[in-house]
């Protein structure tokens, strides 16, 4: 088997208007994800590197209509997959991590409770049994009293603490081979934003879990990634390691984008 | 005193404050209706196994007997004991109640909900199909449909408690259902695009599980506060029907039933016996709208506090 287990060959696609107009935003996007690795996806807002992530799962927007491509998950075109097999894929194959946490998790269950649902969901067993995995999922993102916290519900969590349930769920409880995680720090405070960083780099190391990483934040793909795609306008401009792309940068949008985030120095 | 020492008085309080996990309050309209509701209930399931009088035999008093030691509320013009029909009264008005509005909640839920999330082609044939129902007068309608496929249907349960309770159910539960239906289609539509029903399809949750297990819970505030003041005008119109001597039989002990045999007597001082079954009612009718008020302030998580 070949070190990929997602590539995305050629994907392109437009959103139709309700007058049936067609805004192609997507342009021959092609990129893949390396086993074990943890690869960012970065660019500008509305480049079209979250709306590539939702299509891998298949929960892209009603309105986007594909015209070309293929998403490969060992091997398999999940853009072929019929509905039940998809369901099949996602949360035990493939999960996500949503920006929002907090509008993520349902108002009116406990937070415990949605981490057991899942469990239940993913591997069956009782409910007591789930509710053990939760409060022990809860407690590997160090959230601390995780017994009391699994009974407390979602506004009773601080933006930080919710996205680690989050992932905690996404990561941990449902154990998938690749997590997406669509702008996990954005809207959190600084310091908070290390922590997650440090979280989901340490379940990317330790489990040899594979992620892929969509932010616009440069300063955490330094840091942590692996591999680099660069995303601008609804085009692939630009793919190496993370290493090629902070010393090395090919493309002039790399270049600038670099440059706008005062990375350059630190980097070279 | 230093400020580090007034933090220190102060900090043991505050996680004292932390670790209490309080309940949320009952507000007073909860209690009350609440209160009210379950002395109905009482008084239904007490009058199953006792009355002071049987409440279907006349010439116990002498007709239009005031209220005494003997007969607390008086006796209707035949004689008949008032607190003994009241009682058994509270079990044909609760039952019917309670038995149409959680008819209609559940199937009109549960189509609500499924035309609200699947959306497209089924949500419009069932809106339409609501509109047009609702087009006619509800009553009529609902009568004639019960007249026409009414006793085929149930005519098990027809025969165990009469055809005359079963119309005024079939009646009432039909006429609320396209009500149910629109909130819940409306709450259901408003919430499929959100963040959490996202979530819940990404982890792998069929269709149905998405939108019953997880929308429709928080649907449920909304839904209860209507079902509740919806019980209200369905006990209204329970009585209304029974005072209008449709569906139940004429001697039946049901209150607005009760309300018009003491009509005549109203006229003549004899009060008690339109009196008792009106103040019944309007208990009853109370009781839904208040525990209908405190039911959505309840259900709410992020209104407890």
């Amino acid at each position: 088997m070949s070190g990929e287990l997602l590539e995305i060959e050629n994907y392109s696609g437009a959103f139709r208007s309700p007058t049936g107009e067609l805004t192609p935003v997507l342009h021959e996007v092609s990129y893949r994800l390396k086993a074990g690795a943890l690869t960012a996806v970065v660019g500008e807002t509305g480049s079209g590197k979250s709306l590539v992530a939702l299509s891998v799962l298949g929960i892209q927007p009603p309105s986007f209509v594909r015209s070309s491509g293929r998403i490969l998950f060992r091997g398999v075109d999940l853009l072929g997959l019929d509905e039940k097999a998809m369901r099949k894929i996602r949360g035990a194959e493939i999960s996500m991590v949503f920006q929002d946490a907090r509008a993520a998790l349902n108002p009116v269950f406990t937070v415990g409770r949605q981490l057991a649902d899942v469990y239940q969901l993913q591997h069956g067993g009782g409910r007591s049994a789930a509710m053990k995995q939760a409060i022990e999922a809860l407690r590997r993102v160090s959230i601390p009293e995780p017994a009391r916290r699994a009974r407390q519900y979602p506004h009773e969590f601080s933006g930080g603490m919710a996205q680690r349930a989050m992932i905690a769920m996404a990561a941990l409880i449902c154990e998938p081979s690749l997590l997406i995680l669509d702008e996990p720090t954005t809207g959190l405070d600084v310091t908070i934003q290390s922590d997650i960083m440090e979280l989901i780099t340490d379940l990317c190391r330790v489990g040899g879990l594979t992620t892929c990483l969509i932010t616009h934040d440069l300063g955490i793909v330094a840091e942590t990634c692996d591999e680099v795609v660069v995303m601008n306008a609804g085009r692939v401009v630009e793919t190496g390691s993370a290493q090629a792309i902070f010393t090395q940068p090919q493309d002039p949008y790399t270049r600038r984008l670099l440059a706008a985030s005062q990375l350059v120095e630190a980097a070279a | 005193m230093s400020p580090r020492d007034a933090v220190g008085e102060i900090s043991p309080e505050l996680g004292a404050i932390r670790q209490v996990r309080r309940r949320p309050k009952l507000s007073w309209s909860m209690r009350i209706g609440g209160a009210v509701l379950i002395f109905y209930v009482a008084v239904a399931l007490i009058s199953l196994v006792w009355t002071p009088y049987d409440p279907l035999t006349p010439g116990i008093g002498d007709g239009y007997d005031a209220p005494s030691a003997a007969f607390l509320l008086g006796t209707d013009r035949l004689g008949s004991d008032m607190l003994s029909r009241l009682m058994v009264g509270a079990r044909y008005n609760l039952g019917i109640t309670l038995t149409a509005v959680t008819i209609a909640l559940c199937i009109g839920t549960t189509i609500g909900v499924i035309a609200g999330y699947h959306g497209g082609a089924i949500d419009t044939v069932v809106l339409r199909a609501v509109e047009i129902f609702q087009a006619f007068p509800g009553l009529l309608f609902a009568m004639l449909v019960v007249q026409a496929v009414g006793p085929g249907i149930v005519m098990l349960v027809v025969q165990a408690v009469g055809p005359g309770i079963v119309n005024v159910i079939l009646v009432l539960s039909f006429v609320g259902i396209p009500d149910y239906l629109r909130l819940a289609r409306g709450e259901i539509h408003s919430r499929r695009s959100w963040q959490y029903a996202e979530a819940a399809r990404m982890v792998g949750n069929p269709p149905w599980r998405v939108a019953f297990r997880h929308l429709l819970p928080n649907s449920i505030g909304p839904l209860l506060a209507f079902t509740s003041i919806n019980a209200a005008f369905v006990a209204l119109i329970t009585a209304s029907l029974g005072f209008l001597g449709l569906g139940l039989g004429p001697n039946t002990p049901e209150w607005g039933n009760m309300i018009a045999r003491g009509q005549d007597g109203v006229m003549t001082g004899q009060w008690w016996v339109s009196f008792f079954p009106g103040l019944a009612i309007l208990g009853l009718t109370g009781a839904f709208y208040l525990l209908g008020d405190a039911i959505s302030d309840l259900t709410d998580p992020r209104r407890r506090r």
